[in-house]
């Protein structure tokens, strides 16, 4: 086994030249992110795998998966909406209630 | 099934309910001299810089701005306005502000400081100034293996935009990883698992927007045309940094650090100690190995009940209202694989280099009285999984529901004492951590966090915030633990915003008057984070 990081250096004038080095992400306000995403990103991490309980599959109303996500009631943290755009939060929650249950997930 | 039990009903009247009470504290309480006609000329003010989109100071924009795990039963500590800018000049034109109106801003990078506060200020009326959506990555240099952040960076970011380049660079993750910030964590001293685990220890180069709004670089940064920014540390002179930690001296706009290249081979360990007593035999072992660096990351040594408070409920081990007794614990740590004390490790190199040092640590873990135990052994046990993930740079959010642990939980706060990595000591720390807790009716759920010659004892007071007089006494406990714990030398390495005069009075006056000569200097107008770390 090789370090990558070696290798990638050893070469690294020949196939990443300058470019590596200016990587830097865009200024641009960011566009909203797709409820999948942001479910992924931040929800994923514990709904579905014990920490918090099974949300998908279950018909949650809009009005309470985003007073759950301002609010974070008990254990669960609260997101801001430079966090969660309102605009994010709004299609999570409606996506969130028409979600089909995930085999895979775990409920606590 | 019907989508909406009871609970998630309740759970939302709660929330609905609380957000209503909210609105009264947060006009009830401005900073000292300040008016609501003050706080909404200011918030006006800010409207006109940011954009009428990124201030907030009505009472339901501010909620997820007020969410805190620790207790405060004085029921003081809550924002009255938030606002959001997107560039360093946003920034300057906020702190010119907020010194003419004399309004406190308390800044926050992602303003996820679970158990130390969240994004809540540490006295009342200050208006949270929110970095989150300076978000972008400014420079990965594969070949020095450094980085140039803004504050809103997350973890996660950060970890997506390496893989999405396929550079072969680690990042090192707090255990809260996906939702918090390199700067943020590294600005209150954070630590995490890899061998950069030492968040402050590989930071190098800073923007800070100065309280009278100069924008300063450290280290090389003021230097035209250099190129050591994100290399070189300590450039001429005075080495600052470290004034911008734990301080309210400025706002960091950007920060540099190092990152760790992936190594070749990377092998997890688990050493299981059947005892509680055994605390200082583990230290005394593990000491000789973190010194020598033979093994370079910061190990955490996991008590049982922290273990279980992860994934399980207390009612699951002993019945509600009974105190959490050794042997109950145990049964349920064995039931899962467990000892009364786990600690993790990782071997970092290439296979001969691991292959070379394993038998070395196998050997004196063993003489420890401990089982080292690998991946062939532990498969795909859940705590073990989480700690492999957490000594790799990976991300995962398993350790939240220790918030759940009582009750309805909600209620977390770190204590966290330091100490020089000995046994003796450590015992002492158990034993006395133990009686305050048990005394109070809280259970012991705590870790060791060694460190290359330190320890942090991280304790996590969990208690159910939604219960009134468990959330008094968890703060009677928490002042407790501090004021005995600082009479033997022990003192917290960080705190929460409630107790932040508490222990700064512990490192003495000599040290607060220089810090308060620091802030008159620099922030005649103590504009910034007023209370942070006891400097007002
Ligand atoms: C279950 C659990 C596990 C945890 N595990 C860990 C762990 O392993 N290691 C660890 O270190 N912590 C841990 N924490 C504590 C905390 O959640 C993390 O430290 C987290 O990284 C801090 O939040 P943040 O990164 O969003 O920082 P922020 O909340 O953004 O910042 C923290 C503080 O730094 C200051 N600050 C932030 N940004 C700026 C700025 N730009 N300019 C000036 N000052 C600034 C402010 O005082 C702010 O309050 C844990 C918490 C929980 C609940
Ligand atoms: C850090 C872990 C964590 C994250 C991240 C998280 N939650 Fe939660 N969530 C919880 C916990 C724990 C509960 C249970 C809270 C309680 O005890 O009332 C919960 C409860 C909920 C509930 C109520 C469900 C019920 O049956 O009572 C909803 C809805 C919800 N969360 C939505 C979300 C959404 C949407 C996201 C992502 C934007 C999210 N959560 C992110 C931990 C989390």
């Amino acid at each position: 086994m090789i370090f990558r990081f070696i290798a990638l250096s050893a070469v690294g004038s020949l196939c990443l030249g300058g470019v590596a080095l200016a990587s830097a992400q865009e200024a641009e306000e960011a566009t909203p992110r797709a409820p999948e995403q942001v479910y992924a990103e931040t929800c994923g991490y514990c709904h579905g795998v014990n920490v918090g309980p099974i949300i998908r599959g279950r018909n949650l109303p809009p009005v309470i998966t985003k007073s759950f996500v301002r609010m974070g009631p008990n254990s669960m943290p609260a997101f801001r909406q430079t966090e969660i755009t309102d605009e994010e939060l709004d299609a999570l929650a409606t996506w969130l209630e028409q979600s089909e249950a995930d085999p895979e997930e775990r409920g606590q | 099934m019907s989508g909406l039990d009871r609970r998630t009903l309740l759970g939302a009247a709660g929330a609905i309910g609380a957000a209503a009470g909210f609105a009264r504290t947060v006009n009830a309480q401005m900073a000292d001299g300040q008016t609501a006609a003050d706080v909404d000329a200011f918030m006006r003010e800010m409207q006109s810089i940011v954009g009428e989109d990124w201030a907030f100071w009505n009472a339901e924009a501010l909620r997820p701005y007020d969410k805190a795990y620790i207790p405060e039963p004085s029921d003081q500590l809550h924002p009255v306005g938030a606002v959001a800018p997107r560039t360093v000049e946003e920034v300057q034109a906020i702190v010119a502000a907020a010194n003419r109106h004399r309004q406190p801003i308390w800044p926050i990078s992602t303003g996820k400081n679970m158990g130390y506060g969240t994004a809540v200020p540490a006295t009342p009326g200050q208006v949270v100034l929110d970095l989150k959506r300076m978000n972008r990555i400014l420079e990965v240099d594969p070949d020095l293996g450094t980085a140039l952040v803004e504050p809103g960076v997350t973890y996660q970011q950060l970890k997506d935009y390496l893989e999405e380049n396929n550079i072969p660079l680690w990042i090192d993750v707090p255990t809260v990883g996906p939702l918090a910030s390199p700067v943020g964590n590294t600005l209150d001293r954070g630590v995490g698992y890899t061998p950069y685990g030492e968040h402050f220890f590989f930071q190098c180069g800073m923007e800070v927007v100065l309280p009278d709004g100069q924008v300063m670089r450290t280290g090389m940064g003021s230097i035209k045309g250099s190129t050591a920014w994100q290399s070189f540390k300590w450039g001429y002179g005075p080495s600052v940094d470290g004034l911008f930690t734990q301080s309210n001296y400025g706002i960091v706009t950007k920060m540099g650090m190092w990152l760790m290249p992936e190594p070749p081979a990377y092998k997890p360990f688990m050493i299981r100690h059947p005892n509680m007593e055994d605390v200082p035999a583990i230290i005394e072992a593990m000491r000789p190995l973190r010194v020598s660096n033979l093994i370079a990351n910061c190990n955490l040594m996991m008590s049982a009940s922290y273990q279980l408070s992860m994934f399980q409920r207390r009612d699951s081990v002993v019945p509600n209202g009974a105190p959490l007794d050794d042997a109950s614990v145990k049964r349920a740590a064995q039931a899962n694989g467990l000892g009364m004390w786990n600690t993790y490790f990782a071997l970092y190199g290439t296979d001969e280099t691991v292959a070379a040092i394993e038998p070395i640590v196998r050997q004196v873990l063993t003489a420890s009285g401990g089982e080292v135990l690998t991946e062939h052994e532990m498969g795909d046990n859940p705590w073990f999984h989480h700690h492999a993930t957490l000594m790799k740079g990976g991300l995962n959010l398993d350790e939240i529901g220790m918030a759940r642990w009582r009750g309805n939980g909600g209620g977390l706060a770190w204590f966290a004492p330091v100490a020089a990595a000995k046994g003796a000591e450590a015992e002492r720390q158990t034993v006395l951590a133990r009686e305050i807790l048990d005394k109070h009716g809280f259970d012991y759920t705590a870790a060791y966090a060694i460190g290359w010659r330190d320890l942090h004892h991280i304790i996590a007071l969990l208690f159910d915030r939604s219960d009134a007089e468990e959330e008094r006494r968890a703060d009677t406990c928490y002042r407790e633990m501090v004021t005995r714990f600082g009479k033997q030398g022990w003192a917290s390495y960080r705190t929460g915003v409630n107790t932040m005069d508490l222990v700064a009075q512990q490192y003495g006056a000599v040290n607060r008057e220089f810090n308060a000569k620091i802030k008159q200097a620099l922030d005649p107008n103590h504009i910034i984070a007023p209370g942070k770390s006891g400097i007002a």
